[in-house]
């Protein structure tokens, strides 16, 4: 395949993904199941889908004592080393960005999941290989909430 | 008409048949799980958001149920859907329709004249108990429960939010006065307890709520989601200057933390690239009130970096820009505020 061609492969595959795409801000997941357990499906969903959980910050030291309701609040974050070096390399700009992180916010016998769209982004990068890898981003952290759903809901099925 | 020959070439045909599958109508269901049952749960009983069965979704327009989706609830959990489409919103609110079985009402958009003062007064009397005496709900917040006592099994609709206010006519909430909400134990005011004037009067009341909603500031165009700035210092001059600056500012600093910390062996982490993380508190709780997914963007951090030739640079988040996408307000007007503290931190080590 000559270069032109290959170009216009390129061209033609990225309009057709990028018409598809749909997103916010935010995407979100609420599942029945304490915040402790829902950690360890979460952390296993990022790590299935090929991430390295880099550390969990605990945020919830002393929330009470301002008064809130939770008693757990922590935030996990997880990237893949070669976008890391990638990114901090060619796009410094974004660093603040990563790793990724999801906040993990418990609500009595309930948690939601709480991550910023990568997609929020892409409006400020005209560069289409970011363009790329903000698509992908959003996509595997709406699988990894899907498979934590998933997984959730089963577990409940099994103990029901 | 004859297709161009390269159109028929194997790989535009490969993508013709992709495309094909990449249009298909949008599957509302698979578009609700995704953006709608975190809050209003997979079969719309409600719970954070309202819930979206049959009596309620009966009781509304295609119109009001677009515009929410479009527009949120800004100071609310529940986010404004700017970027899907509008086949996209169509296939939710159609999913919703076949789902609940239910047909969408139309209402005029014509406003109902009542009288606001006595409509304060009958509002007060009937509606502060669950919509609260500034038609918020149930006080403060966004919404999710992390930020506030929650007494009720679903959330009292925020009527004096603009989301709301935009999407409602004066109709619909005349409608939902008149007929109540079984559903979420919003009593039927039609039915003898109220006269029809009276009804009026408060959706005349409700409307005012729209008057004291201040404009959002827009932003500027050229804004970025972050600053990069160079440092006139070697890296680690510009890593202990940056401390000093946030202890002068209150912030309580974190333990260093590289930025591929975690990410790899710790023989192979780049030592050049350093995330001081800090805090205040005091400021972070009160921020966390107004909204509680903040964990998304925090803890507030400046990168320093140590670029080939030895340029350090320092990456901050925009706060006026990150501020814009949660959809709240409240939380803008607070970012403001904090972005020029940052700036301050900045010219300070910078000098």
């Amino acid at each position: 395949m000559s270069i032109s061609w290959i170009r216009v492969f390129s061209l033609a595959v990225l309009l057709l993904t990028s018409l598809g795409v749909s997103a916010d801000n935010m995407i979100m997941a609420r599942v029945s199941l304490r915040a402790e357990l829902v950690i360890e499906y979460l952390n296993s969903s990022v790590e299935e889908h090929g991430y390295t959980i880099a550390h969990t910050q605990l945020c919830d030291g002393g929330m009470t004592d301002f008064g809130y309701k939770s008693d757990l609040y922590r935030v996990v974050f997880f990237g893949k080393i070669d976008e890391v070096r990638t990114i901090s390399e060619h796009y410094p700009e974004l660093v603040s960005y990563l790793p990724l992180k999801i906040a993990v916010i418990a609500e009595k016998d309930e948690t939601l999941l709480t991550v910023l769209n990568p997609e929020a982004l892409a409006p400020y990068f005209a560069d289409q290989t970011l363009q790329i890898q903000f698509g992908r981003w959003r996509s595997d952290l709406i699988s990894i909430f899907d498979d934590v759903r998933r997984s959730i809901a089963e577990r409940i099925a099994r103990t029901d | 008409m004859r297709l161009p020959r390269f159109l028929l070439s194997g790989p535009i045909l490969a993508l013709m048949l992709i495309g094909g599958s990449t249009h298909a109508a949008p599957d509302g269901g698979e578009l609700y799980t995704e953006h709608c049952g975190a809050c209003h749960q997979m079969e719309g009983q409600g719970g954070i958001g309202l819930p979206l069965l049959n009596e309620k979704l009966a009781d509304v327009s295609d119109d009001y149920l677009r515009k929410t989706i479009r527009l949120g609830r800004p100071g609310r959990v529940m986010p404004g859907f700017m970027r899907i489409s509008d086949a996209q919103v169509d296939a939710i609110i159609r999913f919703l329709r076949q789902q609940s079985g239910t047909k969408a009402m139309t209402f005029s958009e014509e406003p109902i004249v009542g009288d606001v003062v006595n409509g304060k007064s009958v509002y007060m009397e009937h509606c502060t108990k669950c919509h609260g005496a500034d038609g918020s709900g149930e006080g403060k917040g966004t919404g999710v429960t992390l930020s506030r006592e929650r007494s009720f099994l679903v959330m009292p609709a925020s009527i004096c939010n603009p989301g709301f206010l935009a999407s409602a006519p004066d109709q619909m909430i005349q409608r939902v006065v008149s007929v109540g909400r079984k559903s979420s134990g919003m009593p039927a005011f039609g039915r003898g307890k109220l006269t029809e004037s009276e009804i009026n009067d408060v959706v005349a009341y409700v409307r005012s709520f729209e008057k004291r909603k201040r404009a959002q500031e827009k932003l500027d165009p050229e804004e970025r989601p972050t600053h990069v700035y160079e440092s006139p210092y070697d890296f680690d001059t510009t890593v202990e200057n940056v401390k000093a600056s946030l202890t002068g500012a209150n912030f309580r600093i974190f333990p260093d933390r590289l930025l591929e910390q975690g990410l790899i062996d710790e023989f192979s982490v780049n030592t050049r690239q350093i995330g001081v993380r800090f805090c205040n508190f005091n400021v972070l709780y009160g921020m966390l009130k107004v909204e509680p997914r903040l964990g998304v963007v925090l803890p507030c951090r400046i990168t320093i970096m140590e670029r080939e030739g030895g340029q350090v640079i320092l990456v901050v988040p925009n706060l006026r820009v990150v501020s814009r996408w949660f959809n709240n307000d409240e939380l803008i007007g607070l970012w403001d505020r904090m972005e020029e503290t940052f700036t301050e931190i900045i010219d300070e080590v910078t000098l």
